[in-house]
């Protein structure tokens, strides 16, 4: 449903290179992307896949890659290239069981901070994080949404448990694309490849290929992109590439809450374990246990204003999720006040309904 | 107008190499290259990579630059060259700038291009060393050599980029010298070549390579001669189509009818209140995915929510299959099979899962296990395992193949709660010899559930 909902948002060029559990995603392409116009090909390595993606996507195409882990690994590089070139692209990250080659084809939630703190300088890296199959297409969508808007590479976070497994999906469950676009360069002024007027403005993208000239460069440059070394307009561009991100945030943030308003307790969940989340929610209710729910859609940039409202009243905070670390708890935690903070983490298997209902009850006393 | 010469090179640019450095000459000719293709500025897309190559994009102000990480640059340019296959034609000509060193670190890039055969032209400037930080060594150094990695002399013979990449089958290689009278012609003619194209040029770095081996040019071709690296043009005639050339032709055989999304028409309604978990084992290569699969379609047939999740070895066609599934009336959330409702075992390989994976030791009172009866001799612990229990002969009756089919029909002819509309529904979309196996199989299970059959 990544790769639908790729084809659906006007994907046109994939490149991969086979990883469990991302290679479906791989496949589907390579079937559906040519008849659709789209150029979809096998590349010898991922830094090669996603160098042929920025390639692509300067010349004005969408362009995706997926990988998992270890391939997202090597991304690393050029995903930062991406970001500082402001390059549109996304990347569907599948996890699976780490540290290095892991578990091929066990589920994890392991990759949070790889995805989201991989570069230097701590810029923003937008990321989506679906839980089943319809919001893997819906959240695709997104992401070439923002990927295209904000002329920056964003992340579709799944994992096996998400990606592999088949399921009913309701078509009119689906949202409908919206045309998503980057800003062109409509020939009004002089161009220039990074030019803004306000810190948080998109530049317009003009292809290379086309009439106006482009420069581009991953080193540290001005608007026109002209290396230079630390010059005050070279800092506000730098400034101005996590800027352009946090003006959206609000407008990114996706979540789906289920509150108690009331509740002194809430719990979060993401991914695979949100399902088990809404279940052990409904069990938990059931006997009678006040609590609210939240799943983020949006991992980052964090929902902060989502956050705040699901935390009114709320003096303990359970995050669950799969990993050892508590990965999107740690960073969340600067959000969450003086609120006592607990994490429900597992690795080597789904967290179960079970398992989160006993946290929460154990919260309780 | 301006003049033509100012369409690349700025005439009065002041060149930021070292005195005596091959890069500027390169430049030069590069130029003269462009001037003499008559090629429109705009057409052209100058990839930089990292070292001192990579100060070429300020000069040339009317190309499209796009100066990348170390090593990438060619597989950057071959991004913007694959782009061409879908694009309207533009006709872009990237051309690569890389050292020595980027060559190698991105080899793969390099490789691959030649491959694919992109429209993508590659400049190695080949001065045996990485000169920007500070003269170390690189897989092209020549043997005694000396860097500042290599005080006493490289001993590691140095790669022969040409050769390596005519066994990729590029379709333009040349070696040439910087200082070579004609090496504006050769890039003329390598960037005019439709397809991947390398030229490596050779030259001295005056700040360490001169420097450090008392080296001028004479000594520079002594030099060569002894690495056994030939000079000059040496693929320049194996004309072979340009992948765009190639996708475009190959995408006639790619068409083919749009895969709709599989929809699953409404053929009956299922009774069933309850979320059912069921876990099907058996052995690689015998269908037992699938025959799960085809249980989720009736499912859907019947009106339900279903989820499907395989497991196999990492080898994918021996060892255990298994599939597990969740049926129910409402949306599915958590997949886990902490408590399996039916368990089907198709096989040893498949029991042996079960037992692996602590699935056996979950089953419950209520639990149905529908299992081969070979398994009974096999696994003497499989007579006295937990839960209600079906052992039938499923392999030899219904073949290895039929074995996990026949074994759901046997539970669903026990506990009906899919009517045989839904089946019917799903087997139509089948193709007619699986079809008509896959109809014996139910049939046979059915059959085998029957009270005289029951263990």
């Amino acid at each position: 449903m990544v790769a639908a909902g790729a084809l659906a948002a006007g994907c046109r060029f994939f490149a991969g290179y086979p990883i469990t559990p991302a290679s479906e995603i791989y496949e589907v392409m390579m079937r559906e992307l040519p008849p659709q116009g789209g150029l979809a090909l096998s590349a010898p390595d991922e830094i090669s896949s996603l160098c042929y993606c920025v390639g692509a996507s300067l010349r004005g195409l969408k362009a995706m890659t997926a990988t998992s882990g270890p391939g997202w690994a090597l991304m690393i590089e050029t995903l930062q290239y991406a970001l500082m070139t402001e390059t549109p692209l996304v990347v569907a990250l599948v996890q699976r069981l780490g540290p290095s080659t892991g578990g091929a084809t066990q589920g994890a939630q392991g990759d949070v901070w790889l995805a989201e703190f991989s570069t230097s300088g701590g810029y923003t890296v937008p990321v989506f994080a679906p839980s089943n199959a319809a919001e893997c297409y819906a959240l695709t969508l997104e992401a070439f949404r923002w990927a295209e808007r904000l002329r920056t590479p964003v992340v579709v976070l799944s994992d096996k448990e998400v990606g592999m497994t088949s399921e009913v999906v309701e078509d009119e469950a689906l949202p409908r694309p919206v045309e998503a676009t980057r800003p062109r360069f409509a020939g009004d002024r002089p161009f220039l490849t990074y030019g803004f007027a306000g810190a948080d403005e998109v530049p317009t993208f003009a292809p290379v290929g086309g009439d106006v000239k482009v420069t581009v460069t991953g080193s540290a440059h001005d608007q026109q992109g002209r290396l230079r070394k630390n010059s005050p307009e070279v800092l506000e561009v730098l400034r101005h590439l996590e800027r352009k991100i946090a003006a959206h945030a609000d407008e990114m943030a996706l979540v789906r809450p289920d509150l108690d308003p009331g509740a002194p307790a809430l719990l979060i969940s993401y991914g695979v374990t949100a399902r088990a989340a809404r279940q052990a929610v409904a069990a938990l209710r059931a006997e009678g246990v006040r609590l609210s729910f939240l799943q983020p859609l949006t991992l980052f940039p964090v929902p902060r204003r989502e956050l705040d409202w699901a935390l009114a009243g709320v003096d303990t905070v359970i995050v669950a999720e799969e990993n050892l670390t508590g990965q999107y708890r740690a960073a969340l935690a600067p959000c969450l006040g003086h609120r006592r903070v607990l994490g429900v983490n597992k690795i080597g298997g789904l967290i179960s309904p079970a398992e989160i209902a006993r946290a929460v009850r154990a919260a309780e006393k | 107008m301006a003049e033509k010469s100012s369409l690349y090179l700025a005439p009065d640019a002041a060149l930021p190499y070292c005195r005596g450095c091959g890069h500027a000459l390169v430049v030069r000719h590069l130029s003269q290259a462009l001037e003499r293709l008559q090629l429109a500025p705009r057409s052209v897309v100058l990839t930089t990579d990292i070292g001192c190559v990579g100060l070429a994009d300020s000069l040339f102000p009317f190309l499209h630059t796009v100066h990348t990480t170390h090593g990438r640059s060619t597989a950057f340019a071959t991004g913007m060259a694959l782009a061409e296959a879908v694009l309207e034609p533009a006709g872009l000509k990237p051309v690569v700038m890389i050292g020595d060193g980027g060559a190698m670190i991105g080899l793969l890039h390099l490789v691959h291009a030649a491959q694919l055969n992109v429209d993508v032209t590659v400049l190695v400037h080949n001065n045996f060393l990485f000169g920007m930080t500070g003269g170390q060594h690189s897989a092209l150094t020549p043997e005694g050599f000396v860097t500042s990695t290599t005080p006493a002399g490289n001993w590691t013979p140095p790669l022969d980029l040409v050769q390596l990449l005519a066994a990729a089958r590029a379709g333009f290689l040349a070696r040439q010298y910087a200082t070579d009278a004609d090496l504006a012609e050769v890039i003329a003619d390598a960037i005019a070549h439709p397809g991947f194209a390398m030229v490596e040029i050779v030259e001295i770095c005056p700040a360490y390579g001169a420097r450090l081996n008392r080296l001028t040019g004479g000594g520079l071709k002594e030099l060569v001669a002894r690495q056994g690296l030939t000079m000059g043009r040496q693929v320049a005639d194996a004309p072979r189509p340009t992948f765009s050339e190639l996708y475009r032709q190959q995408r006639a055989a790619l068409e083919k009818k749009a895969a709709a999304a599989e929809v699953v028409p409404l053929a009956a309604r299922a009774t069933l209140d309850r979320e059912l978990r069921v876990v099907v084992a058996g052995s690689a290569g015998e269908r037992v995915q699938s025959a799960a699969g085809l249980l989720c379609r009736a499912a859907l047939a019947a009106g339900l929510y279903a989820t499907q999740k395989n497991d196999n070895p990492v080898t994918q066609g021996t060892g255990f299959s298994l599939a597990e599934i969740c049926l129910s009336p409402q949306p599915i959330d958590y997949t886990g099979m902490e408590r399996p409702d039916v368990v089907i075992v198709a096989s040893a390989d498949g029991w042996k899962e079960l037992a692996a994976n602590g699935t056996l030791e979950r089953c419950r009172a209520e639990t149905l296990v529908v299992l081969d009866d070979g398994l009974l001799e096999l696994f003497p612990a499989a007579a006295s395992a937990r839960g209600r229990r079906l052992a039938a002969p499923l392999r030899r009756r219904a073949t290895a193949s039929g074995a996990a089919l026949a074994g759901l029909a046997a539970w669903l002819a026990l506990d009906p709660v899919l009517p045989a509309e839904a089946w019917d529904a799903t087997l139509a979309t089948l193709s007619e010899d699986r079809r008509a196996q896959a109809a014996e199989a139910l049939r046979l299970g059915r059959e085998l559930a029957a009270p005289k059959n029951a263990a």
